[in-house]
């Protein structure tokens, strides 16, 4: 249940900027509000703060997307931010051989901004979280920033052959596109996700000069700087919802920093659409539903003006809300998600814990209970449980011992070769902890129960206990006698030991364990070979018993 | 203390013994002659002390020896006995002498001042410098004792006090220290307890023969030295990870939870379709799973439910669902596929579940992530739980496991809406702390396996608590076994 490990997005915004749109609020207010607004505090540094957010907010990509979030629930600005497309008769026109690459472009316009260092520095930093989230690294889809007045209109989306010839951004020459794919950094990075092709999607103007060679890089002609006023916005995707989604995000965002947004014709084949799709979606909820899930008794103009706090639309009709989601907010999709939303705009600090009953007593498993009736009585015996890794080297689990020709279970692409193959026996690895002990003092008597695995035809997994005693005079019979004492006095079992080898045993010291003629583990004098491997100088017995075996678990 | 009464101690014995035949000794020379380890004669002297046998004298002497860089010059004589020899050599002034290098000039004051007081040396015309006498003076006399030994200052003479006076004016030639003396005598009654010593037999052990016959009676048992150490023993025990584990299963057992348990290796269908995680989430990519070589696993779901988990993606994230993404055998993320299929086929309607495991995550390890870790989950479903069921859940299970400064802050997962997570206050490093995941599963993963009431689910790693409780700062710690960690670790952390 624990968080997912992949990389968190973080996002810096200054003190500053919280001091601008967030008049009259102090530090502390906002630090002590930030985390309830889903916002993870880093770090900060002088100015800046550093803020972790979740990768189903992109809209949190940039300050604008944060400071939108934190007016509304701090009351400054609430409901549905303000929003208004214009229209420019500006097109872009979709060749047919895009289909099969990267068929779906968006596009819009932004005019009449400012674009200073911190506003540039957010939409760069915005444009990197977007490619590498929702855009999947770029994969799923890519955003091209543009100056509007070095464009010829129409654009068109289109494909080229690799010797087409262009500058690329920050270049001074013309290259082509095989040269960028095949010499340049990020060309190689990212020319996998075109695969094999023929010819690359690119974006043209009317004279012929590149925009773009998506998902790469885009072309010097067009490049953005703090002299620009104007913005063409291209999202080139995979599928027409995600780059809707990107392109929604960018236009609150140009809209946050003073532009005014104004949507392009994309022709395509014989039908022609306005971009960018930024109509609202209508969600409409029950206040019984929201009371039933958060647990409270909110009534409707309560649960509005929650909503309206998380900047979404809400109107009471009787006993229902309806919610108008703006695009940009691809996180709401079920009225589950409007339910959190009320969550948030309420105060998550403010909900008062409830205590439910319970209707049947707890359990533990049959399992744990025999696993820790050995336990204890290994612990009576003067054993030390020991825990060791299951996923461990080749070397330590089968290359101490004549073992190395076992396929056994390994994982693919490891980070280390330390966690690459799957332990089928506890028995070396309770060696490797004897042999970090060399100077402690003896006798030293381990134990561990853990799970083994095997190949085969199916995987199979099972409980296994092992024990291992180390000091001068360590013997079979010192080791079988613990091993019956514990079947004895945990399970009333008695047992025989049958001569068998094992490639753990010295020979003629080695044996199997037998529970009413059934074999359930092994037991002998450990190998001098692996002592010395494993520098250690005293001798060593061990035994391991499968306790699904003997038990008779379920797989 | 010894024994009450009149028994003696062995120690007391030896010492009465050694006191009588030398009735003034030192501790030191106690311990030489008993062969009793200092300590031992400290406290054995302490009890006869306490029994009025003995008395103790403290007296403090000081105690005079030849420092380290004296004893270089000593061998190559005082300055003035070196003007000596020059002056004997046939050198006449003292621009002479340091010329030839037999002294360095500002020494040459002093020692003139010292050869002329001496009686050593006489002016004559020009200066010029003759030998009146050349005997040793008391200065050397007191070195050359010296040099063989320290003294102490009380035993010297008139004339070698005087002489120490003078050498101890010039620098770093000889130093001071004072020694505490101890001299340990016999009272009266000491004396006759040492003369009884010798008769008096005692024994060390009480025998089975001792017991059974009878004999005990008639035997004296010596008293033993109950101060002095006894061998470390190291008892065998679990493991102090387990012991934590435990702790909190038997929490979720007190709060009416079921334990659960379930497969490492799962198919990428438990593991994450069934959760809503889409197919092209970063997460299931190599980078942070473990797919297991070459391998695919059964996925033990109904056709109807494989059908709805392909609708819900189809429906939620656009795409399409592969089911040979689904199959791939994986080393299990987190424990929630475990609780998830044990919801979706126990068909009740409510019910507690919990299980802790062992969850894999293709990273590289440091001092505050493994590779392998121990992950607890709790699931409870029910007719009309809400979020304030699940916080008051949460902190009461905190509270159980002593942990009672908490907030809740939310936070998302895939699976979960609304999602929290809870945060506890870390005194040590002064700041807030992520300690588990929780929410209530979303309507798609429930409803794709035909549960139909709200499911509250939360859970963690446990090795950070773990690390809190034991005070650990690396968390590789834990799976060292270490026996000098795993034998110091107490129980019970008071």
């Amino acid at each position: 249940m624990a968080s997912e490990r992949a990389k968190v997005p973080v996002i810096n915004i200054s003190y500053s900027r919280f001091r601008k749109f967030l008049p009259g609020v102090s530090v502390e207010k906002i630090l002590e509000i930030l985390p309830y607004a889903g916002l993870d505090i880093e770090g900060a540094d002088g100015d800046m703060i550093r803020l972790e957010y979740n990768p189903n907010r992109p809209d949190f990509s940039s300050d604008y997307g944060i400071i939108r979030a934190l007016r509304g629930i701090m009351g400054i600005e609430t409901g549905l931010p303000k929003f208004k497309l214009g229209r420019t008769n500006l097109s872009v026109v979709v060749d047919s051989q895009t289909r099969t690459t990267r068929p779906y472009i968006v596009a819009l316009v932004a005019k009449g901004g400012t674009l200073d260092n911190n506003t540039i520095k957010q939409l760069i930093a915005m444009q990197e979280d977007l490619h590498d989230g929702i855009g999947r690294r770029r994969k799923k889809a890519s955003i091209g920033l543009h100056n509007l007045d070095s464009i010829r209109f129409p654009v068109t989306y289109s494909a080229a052959d690799p010797n087409f010839s262009f500058i690329p951004l920050g270049e001074s020459s013309p290259t082509t596109i095989r040269q960028v794919l095949e010499e340049t950094a990020t060309g190689r990075q990212f020319s996998r996700i075109l695969g094999h092709v023929d010819r690359y999607p690119v974006i043209v103007d009317k004279s012929g000069s590149l925009l773009s060679l998506p998902p790469i890089i885009n072309g010097d002609e067009t490049k953005v700087d703090e002299k620009t006023r104007n913005l063409f916005v291209e999202v080139t995707a995979t599928g027409r919802k995600v780059a809707d989604d990107v392109l929604a995000i960018i236009a609150v965002t140009l809209r946050d920093a003073g532009f005014d947004v104004s949507s392009v014709d994309i022709r395509n084949g014989g039908k022609t659409f306005k971009s960018p799709e930024m109509g609202t979606t209508s969600i409409s909820v029950d206040v019984t539903y929201v009371n039933s899930v958060l647990g409270l008794h909110l009534d409707a103009r309560q649960i509005t003006s929650c909503l309206k706090k998380s900047r979404l639309g809400a109107l009471a009709k009787g006993s229902r809300i309806i919610c108008e989601i703006p695009r940009y907010r691809t996180d709401i999709s079920h009225p589950i998600d409007i339910a959190e939303e009320v969550a948030i705009g309420f105060g998550i600090y403010n909900l008062e814990p409830t205590l439910p009953a319970s209707s049947s007593a707890g359990t533990r498993s049959a399992e744990s209970k025999y696993i820790n009736a050995i336990r204890e009585v290994l612990a009576g015996l003067g054993m030390l449980e020991s825990l060791n890794f299951s996923l461990t080297s080749f070397d330590t689990e089968y290359g101490l011992f004549d073992r190395s020709t076992l396929d056994p279970l390994g994982v693919e692409g490891p980070k280390s070769a330390e966690h690459e193959f799957l332990r089928d026996s506890l028995i070396p690895s309770l060696l490797q902890s004897l042999s970090r002990n060399v100077h402690e003092e003896y006798p030293q008597k381990l134990f561990e129960i853990g799970k083994v695995f095997h190949g085969g035809s199916a995987i199979r997994e099972n409980w296994a206990i092992a024990a291992v005693t180390a000091h001068e005079n360590a013997s079979y019979t010192e080791i079988k006698a613990y091993m019956q004492a514990l079947l004895n006095s945990c399970f009333g079992m008695s047992c025989n030991t049958a001569s068998a080898s094992s490639p753990f045993f010295i020979p003629g010291r080695s044996a199997s364990i037998l529970v009413d003629g059934g074999v359930v583990g092994s037991i002998g004098e450990i190998m001098p070979l692996a002592l010395e491997k494993l520098k250690m100088r005293v001798p060593v017995s061990a035994f391991e018993i499968d306790l699904g075996t003997l038990l008779h678990l379920p797989q | 203390m010894s024994s009450s009464g009149g028994a003696l101690h062995p120690i007391e014995r030896a010492l009465l013994k050694a006191l009588s035949s030398s009735p003034i000794s030192s501790i030191e020379s106690l311990s030489r002659n008993t062969g009793l380890d200092i300590d031992q004669v400290r406290r054995g002297v302490e009890w006869l002390k306490f029994k009025r046998l003995v008395s103790v004298n403290e007296s403090i002497s000081a105690q005079i020896s030849l420092s380290d860089s004296a004893v270089k010059s000593v061998e190559s004589g005082l300055p003035e006995r070196r003007l000596v020899r020059a002056i004997q050599e046939g050198m006449t002034t003292v621009d002479e002498i340091v010329t030839a290098g037999i002294l360095p000039k500002e020494e040459t004051n002093a020692a003139v001042a010292a050869a002329k007081r001496n009686g050593w040396i006489q002016f004559g015309e020009g200066g010029k410098m003759t030998i009146a006498k050349a005997e040793e003076s008391p200065e050397e006399r007191l070195l050359k004792k010296l040099r063989a030994s320290a003294l102490d200052l009380s035993t010297l003479a008139e004339d070698e006090k005087t002489a120490y006076g003078i050498l101890a004016k010039r620098p770093d030639y000889v130093q001071r220290k004072e020694i505490k003396d101890v001299r340990v005598s016999l009272t009266e009654a000491g004396k006759s307890a040492s003369l009884s010593v010798e008769t008096d037999h005692q024994d060390r052990k009480l025998t089975p023969a001792m017991i059974t016959s009878g004999s005990w009676k008639n035997v004296k048992l010596s008293s033993l030295d109950v101060e002095a150490p006894a061998p470390s023993m190291f008892p065998g025990r679990r493991h102090p990870l387990v012991d934590i584990i435990e702790e909190i299963k038997e929490i979720f057992v007190g709060l009416g939870f079921e334990e659960i348990a379930g497969p490492i290796v799962q198919s990428g269908f438990w593991n994450f379709d069934a959760l809503y995680i889409p197919q092209d989430h970063s997460a299931r990519e190599m980078q942070d799973t473990f797919y297991i070589k070459g391998r695919t696993q059964d996925i033990l779901a109904s056709e109807k439910q494989k059908a709805k988990v392909a609708q819900a993606h189809k429906k939620g994230w656009g795409s399409v669902w592969n089911i040979d993404e689904a199959k791939r055998a994986v080393l299990r993320t987190h424990t929630t596929p475990v609780t998830l299929k044990h919801l979706a086929s126990t068909n009740a309607e409510s019910g507690r579940f919990f299980s802790v495991g062992r969850v894999f995550r293709n990273e590289k390890p440091s001092y505050k992530h493994l590779v392998e870790f121990h992950q607890v989950e709790g699931v409870a479903s029910a007719k009309g739980l809400s979020l304030r069921d699940l916080i008051g859940l949460q902190k009461e299970f905190y509270a159980r496991m002593g942990i009672k400064k908490i907030k809740f802050w939310p936070t998302f997962f895939p699976y979960t809406e609304p999602s929290l997570q809870s945060m506890v206050y870390n005194e040590n490093l002064q700041k807030w702390v992520e300690l588990f995941g929780m929410g209530i599963f979303r309507p798609e993963v429930t409803s794709q396996l035909g549960i139909r009431n709200p499911v509250l689910a939360w859970g963690g790693g446990i090795e950070r608590i773990a690390m809190l409780r034991y005070g650990l700062d690396d968390v590789r710690e834990l799976f060292s076994s270490k026996l000098s960690w795993l034998r110091s670790v107490p129980k019970c952390q008071l």
